[in-house]
């Protein structure tokens, strides 16, 4: 069979960056091919070469058979090539159908007048290819949830007829029951000979869609694997350049006293039911459930940030009511939040001052600011985490999500707290920098601080804990210690409850 | 350049200042009488009181905020410390109870905002309204003149050959540099302006910030009333109302941008100063007031739109 893209020695630069360095790869009809790499891999330059964002200034892209220069990303669209980015592309004031058509309208016998019935019916049965049709195509976007959103472009990426799809980290803010949905659906095009470029961190899916892997390194190509030929610890010694003996290494700690408990924890929407937990110092402590569990919701209102309704939370042993995150803050406890860009970080200001973010108060007590304090309190934590970026005064949106993330922790390292939430710690990283921030919560617990987690990644919770809870609908299902549970039944409890 | 913080900054306040000396140039090739000593210290005392507004304004401007109720805050300053003189109170209260006024009505501001969550343009402008309506009922349409010989010498006095207000202007604007980019709750500012769902996951107090910095707009707009009130030595309600929104055009020219966590206060004051010279060098050269909107219209769309293109070569 003829591969319906080729693409030959392809390569592109950026100022002070070699993005892609003589990249091959091949993408055959009714194949899910998968691309994986760590941040900064060159795996969205090469995607976006492909769809005509970039123009590469080396190599060849064949499209069955032929040469090929996009020159905008409209020659590829008209080629059948579509893409779902990890960014959302949505109008929010305008409904679902229209956002699925957008520019490219049914238009009724009235010149100028859309035709409406026309437009429902065809993104009506786009979802229900989907199996969401429990999305109402008449709302308007801004009021759907992260996931449906995902779901909308994901209907608008097949409303075009592609012979070519790309997905950029599509399931990170699907729940499990959409992201079954989902792999229906990409299996579904497989079989109508449709071809898949799929990007994803996410390891443990790739053998339920992917055929081919594709592992690109610092914009060199690698190699390109079949799904199942290779374990995960070979693929991510492909990824990092390294040999990975462990990921989760624990050092065995005693734990001392206890830190944080809650007890009969509600808060006042009926995300989080008579939730009881307790963490001590020393101790890893992880929080399982899927996405809506009421994991977030309980930490909030640890931290301060929601009321609580009923219940009670003690720090070191005395009782608190978490008045403000200004609050906690002062008596110990750390939050890191789970979106980074949107909760975690002030992505125009430098370095410097997200790091001193949370501490500008306790450094500066004499409300004048000392720059060279700053720059040189972020600089040792610049050395310490391993943060790549230019210098103290960059900005922090032009670094890689790795590193982004590091300043989020540098920044709540620096107050010293006690106890410290991570809530997914390494979502959207490479595993490069998931294995940095692995080993550094290890060296935390094993420095005495009290240290509760969420995660998403079933993997992470089972080699990082030393004892998690699992929380379903709300309610906290089950504690136990590191291996006590087999992951069949941490994954019977995550999604029944039993 | 693009990814250091720093430099892109001053790179920015560089090409305001780049334009001020660039309208500098061209206004003393325009009129002979442009360079001349008398001019400059008119430019000067006349940019005073919309520096003064116009600094106040940049705090709130740097949170992501507007303030929309400060010329009418002035003006109602103003009223209310004209009908305390002329009652025969003592110099200094008045002064205190007048900027107390301006900052009380500024934490109503920061109150709506901060913890009612109101859009700063439709609180402030409601503010706006009502201190206004409140002037209108205690002045009864009436000028206030005559006032005391002491209290006019802050807006008509010297020191030296330098006019009172301009003293003032400085130190005002010297109080917000430092304030905006030396202290704890300046660069909390920032930060707020930046993103402020990320500010209060990081214990800042953001509810109490911008109630603070709503205050000290509404009391600088009560400092600025003052002045010109005791340069006018009268006082009425339409007395701010040549300002318009040239406060808002000045922060703005001066480079601080309108989303917030960008610019600061010495922009504004090359933001003011460039107003002030357009207009001047059009009274110099005799062109129409008629025909004065329109070219600062045109100045304002001018600057905005460099600064639109700057950010989308990024």
């Amino acid at each position: 069979m003829e591969p319906i893209l080729s693409v030959r020695g392809l390569s592109k630069s950026f100022p002070g960056v070699q993005a892609l360095d003589g990249v091959n790869f091949d993408l055959y009809p009714g194949e899910v091919h998968i691309i994986v790499g760590e941040n900064g891999a060159g795996k969205s330059t090469l995607t976006k070469c492909i769809l005509g964002a970039y123009i590469p200034e080396k190599g060849e892209i064949y499209f069955n058979g032929e040469r090929v220069e996009f020159k905008h990303s409209r020659d590829a669209i008209e080629k059948g090539i579509s893409a779902v980015y990890q960014e959302f592309n949505l109008v929010p004031y305008l409904d679902v159908a229209h956002n699925i058509f957008f520019n490219r309208e049914y238009m009724s016998k009235i010149p100028g007048i859309i035709d409406k019935k026309k437009m429902h019916n065809e993104a009506k049965k786009i979802l229900e290819s989907l199996n969401v049709d429990y999305i109402n195509t008449a709302t308007k976007v801004k009021d759907l949830d992260v996931a449906e959103k995902q779901m909308v472009e994901i209907a608008k990426a097949l409303s075009t007829n592609p012979k070519i799809i790309v997905f950029d980290e599509p399931t990170a803010p699907l729940s499990s029951r959409e992201v079954d949905a989902f792999f229906k659906k990409i299996n579904q095009l497989k079989e109508s000979g449709i071809a898949v470029i799929y990007i994803s961190h996410r390891m443990h899916e790739f053998e339920f869609i992917g055929d081919r892997i594709t592992v690109l390194r610092d914009g060199k190509y690698i190699g390109t694997v079949n799904i199942g030929d290779v374990s995960d610890d070979e693929l991510v010694e492909m990824m990092v350049g390294r040999s990975v003996s462990q990921i989760y290494t624990r050092t065995e700690n005693k734990y001392s006293k206890e830190a944080l408990r809650v007890e009969n924890l509600f808060d006042k929407k009926g995300n989080v039911i008579d939730a009881s937990l307790y963490v001590r110092k020393g101790e890893i402590v992880g929080l399982a459930g899927l996405v809506g569990a009421g994991r977030t919701e309980l930490v909030r209102l640890v931290f301060g940030i929601d009321k609580i309704e009923k219940g009670s939370i003690f720090v070191n042993g005395e009782k608190v009511i978490p008045k403000s995150p200004t609050h906690m803050m002062k008596l110990g406890v750390g939050l890191l939040p789970e979106d980074r860009k949107e909760q975690g970080l002030a992505l125009s200001l430098p370095v410097a001052l997200n790091i001193v973010m949370v501490s500008l108060r306790q450094l500066f007590k004499k409300y004048f600011i000392n720059k060279k304090k700053t720059e040189q309190i972020s600089n040792k934590y610049i050395k310490e985490l391993n943060i790549v970026t230019p210098s103290v005064n960059s900005i922090v949106k032009y670094l890689s999500g790795g590193n982004q993330q590091k300043v989020v922790i540098a920044k709540w390292l620096l107050p010293d707290p006690d106890i410290i939430i991570f809530d997914e710690p390494t979502r959207g990283i490479d595993v490069g920098a998931k294995m940095e921030i692995y080993g550094l919560m290890d060296k935390l617990a094993s420095a005495g601080k009290a240290i509760l987690m969420i995660s998403s990644e079933l993997q992470e919770v089972i080699g990082l804990s030393d004892r998690f809870y699992i929380l379903y609908e709300g309610r906290i299902v089950s504690e136990s210690k590191k291996g006590e549970l087999s992951e069949q039944e941490i994954g019977m409890k995550m999604l029944a409850g039993r | 350049m693009r990814d250091n913080y720093i430099l892109k900054n001053s790179l920015k306040q560089l090409f305001s200042l780049f334009g001020l000396i660039a309208i500098i140039i061209i206004s003393s090739i325009l009129s002979p009488r442009f360079l001349k000593i008398e001019n400059l210290i008119t430019i000067l005392r006349q940019s005073s009181i919309l520096l003064i507004l116009s600094l106040g304004l940049t705090g709130v401007v740097l949170t992501g905020g507007i303030d929309l109720s400060i010329s009418a805050i002035a003006a109602f300053v103003g009223c209310t410390i004209a009908q305390l003189l002329k009652s025969g109170m003592s110099i200094p209260l008045v002064f205190g109870i007048g900027l107390i006024v301006g900052g009380v009505i500024g934490i109503f501001n920061g109150i709506l905002v901060g913890k009612l969550k109101m859009p700063p343009f439709v609180a402030t402008y409601g503010m706006m309204m009502v201190v206004n309506g409140l002037s209108l009922i205690m002045m009864q349409g009436a000028v206030i003149y005559g006032l005391p010989k002491k209290f006019t010498w802050l807006g008509v006095g010297y020191m030296g050959s330098i006019p009172i207000p301009v003293v003032l202007a400085f130190l005002v604007s010297l109080f917000f540099i430092i304030l905006f980019r030396k202290t704890v709750f300046g660069a909390e500012l920032y930060i707020l302006g930046a993103n402020k769902t990320a500010a209060r996951y990081s214990s800042i107090p953001v509810d109490k910030n911008l109630i603070l910095i709503y205050g000290i707009s509404g009391l600088t707009a009560g400092f600025a009333g003052i002045i010109l009130t005791a340069r006018l030595d009268a006082a009425e309600v339409a007395m701010t109302d040549v300002f318009g929104l040239q406060t808002v055009a000045a922060v703005v020219i001066g480079g601080t941008s309108l989303l917030g966590g960008e610019g600061g206060a010495f922009g504004t004051v090359i933001g003011a100063l460039i107003l002030t010279i357009v207009v001047n060098i059009m009274n110099l050269t005799g062109i129409s007031s008629f025909f004065q909107p329109i070219v600062m219209g045109v100045v304002i769309i001018f600057t905005v739109f460099i600064d639109v293109v700057s950010k989308r070569r990024q």
